[in-house]
């Protein structure tokens, strides 16, 4: 009998959510230096999984590990509640991947291009037109692929990954290289994805604005390994702010807090205090008022999401 | 490897191949039309056919084998193919023989087209009858097997370099010496690049350095090589991708 379980089927442990891909000790060793390590991805059906990490951290790595284009040194990796290195062909039969850079035929059209994987894939004629449909690439469908813009060429790769209808579709970089529009565009997309096929999204990028405008999971990866991994409300809860308060003159103002026990804190730009219970920030108001500052303004000041991740990645400034 | 062969034919459809492949066949047309021959008819075909299967077998069949390889690779090399074939639902191990399978399809049809263009150049000319059918089929086919060996060796080279011109210069380089290759009886059943020629001529008495060497031994060398070719490739194909 098969013991793997089934998607939709309890795992047996408690509270353990079946998860659509899962990995446990991943790891890749090139010349002996580990590019990826101990990685423990979870990716839950119906999730837009946001892979975040520097260029260089392991992302393109793992990914290729997850669609068997390399062999893990160490660890497993379960796609659909299968073991992948068993079950490889079954597996990628649900998977549409673009990974890296789009792959494509320069010398044949557009159309021609997604006939060759519906070939391999044994798809049904018509999923040509809808995966053109989805990418609207169905006005320059006709035209060689080597004459295509970027974007173009990203989309084409795209609507090939979708022609399968895949459960799983793995995007690495979808969006590296394109231009604004180009990347808006990409945006709309995949954010559409989800409800409207029911697919699950593997996302990789070394931009967080990109992910955050997409995922409802994040994992981050630096250094090969996998540093943080939740949802994405989690990481945006670690960016919850202090209040900074403009007052007529913030040297006494400080002093005075500091004297009656708040956790106040001084900088170039005035004052700051804990944003956390409204009350507090009233008695501190109050008690600034009656010893006479002039309290220009109070704002909540947060943190980025983007210093929060710099933090974890401990990559100064470019990532 | 039926949908590896169909979507292989769709690259192939739209590819510099089809230019490539009339050359040898035109040559073939010219020769049975036009050449001075000793006979009309009869012996004719057979001599018609050796002038050509000489400029053929000696230069173009072994350029044209590794050009082929090198464009069926091409394909993959230029952007990512590789990489999204295997991300497929395909075997790798099928991936590499579908090259190949296409690679030998395409010399295949080079052959019957050779033969074909003889034909056609005979007839053209008032030669009736006599045509040495099983002959000039057997050193066709025997043209064709023995270019397999080469088709493999060339196959892998175009794989193992992501460089179009690596793999033509490979071919090219080995090519050239293939007319001081075959007077040599010891060295030349041994050389890929000359196989094709020595199985595409009639065995006979007054043949000279390796065509006095027998078919069987001959072909002996080119199975054996074949088996050697397709296994390191593939091996290399297999380790490489995954």
């Amino acid at each position: 009998m098969d013991m793997n379980h089934g998607i939709g089927q309890p795992l047996g442990q408690e509270g353990r959510q079946p998860w659509l891909l899962e990995t446990s000790g991943l790891t890749k060793k090139l010349g002996g230096k580990a590019v990826v390590r101990d990685v423990e991805l979870r990716i839950g059906e119906g999730d837009i999984y946001g892979f975040l990490g520097p260029n260089g951290a392991g992302k393109t790595t793992t990914i290729r590990m997850l669609l068997g284009l390399a062999k893990p040194t160490r660890g497993r990796v379960t796609v659909f509640g299968k073991d992948l290195a068993k079950n490889r062909l079954d597996i990628l039969r649900q998977v549409g991947s673009l990974v890296e850079y789009p792959s494509y035929y320069g010398h044949l059209t557009g159309r021609e291009n997604l006939e060759v994987v519906r070939r391999l894939l044994d798809a049904p004629q018509e999923r040509i037109a809808e995966a053109l449909g989805i990418v609207r690439l169905e006005k320059d469908a006709n035209r060689l692929v080597k004459g295509y813009s970027l974007g173009m060429k990203q989309r084409l790769g795209i609507a090939a990954a979708l022609l399968g209808h895949p459960r799983l579709l793995v995007l690495d970089e979808p969006t590296n290289g394109l231009d604004p529009a180009g990347i808006q565009e990409i945006r709309e997309l995949i954010k559409s994805l989800p409800q409207q096929r029911g697919v699950t999204i593997l996302l990789s990028s070394h931009l967080l604005s990109e992910v955050e405008q997409m995922a409802t999971r994040v994992g981050i990866i630096t250094s090969g390994s996998l540093v943080y991994q939740d949802r994405i409300e989690q990481l945006k809860r670690r960016t919850a702010g202090r209040i900074r308060l403009a007052v007529s003159e913030p040297e006494a103002a400080w002093k005075r807090l500091l004297e009656q026990g708040w956790e106040a804190r001084r900088d170039e730009r005035g004052l700051t205090v804990p944003g956390g219970d409204d009350r507090d920030i009233a008695a501190i108001v109050a008690e600034l008022v009656r010893e006479r500052h002039a309290v220009y303004r109070v704002e909540e000041e947060r943190s980025s999401l983007e210093s929060v991740f710099l933090e974890m990645t401990g990559t100064g400034g470019s990532l | 490897m039926r949908r590896l062969l169909s979507a292989e034919w769709l690259k192939l459809r739209r590819s510099i191949v089809w230019l490539l492949l009339p050359v040898s066949p035109l040559i073939a047309f010219a020769v049975a039309w036009k050449a001075p021959l000793e006979a009309i008819g009869g012996a004719g075909w057979m001599e018609a056919y050796i002038i050509s299967a000489n400029v053929h077998g000696l230069m173009f069949l072994p350029l044209l084998v590794g050009i082929f390889a090198a464009l069926l690779c091409r394909f993959e090399h230029a952007s990512g193919g590789w990489k999204q074939l295997l991300a497929l639902p395909v075997r790798p191990g099928a991936v590499y023989l579908s090259k190949l399978a296409a690679l030998a399809g395409l010399v295949a049809l080079l052959q019957l087209l050779l033969g074909a263009a003889l034909l056609a150049g005979g007839l053209l000319r008032g030669m009736d009858g006599g045509v040495p059918w099983a002959e000039l089929g057997r050193a066709l086919l025997g043209g064709w097997v023995a270019c397999l060996p080469l088709a493999a060796l060339q196959l892998w080279a175009s794989f193992a370099w992501s460089s179009f011109a690596a793999p033509l210069v490979l071919g090219t380089v080995f090519t050239l010496p293939n007319m001081l290759v075959v007077n040599s009886e010891r060295f030349a059943p041994w050389y890929p690049w000359a196989q094709p020629l020595l199985a595409m001529m009639p065995r006979s008495e007054e043949g000279f350095g390796a065509f006095n060497v027998p078919a069987e031994s001959l072909f002996l060398v080119i199975g054996g090589s074949f088996a050697l070719f397709l296994a390191a490739g593939w091996l290399h194909f297999r380790r490489r991708a995954v």
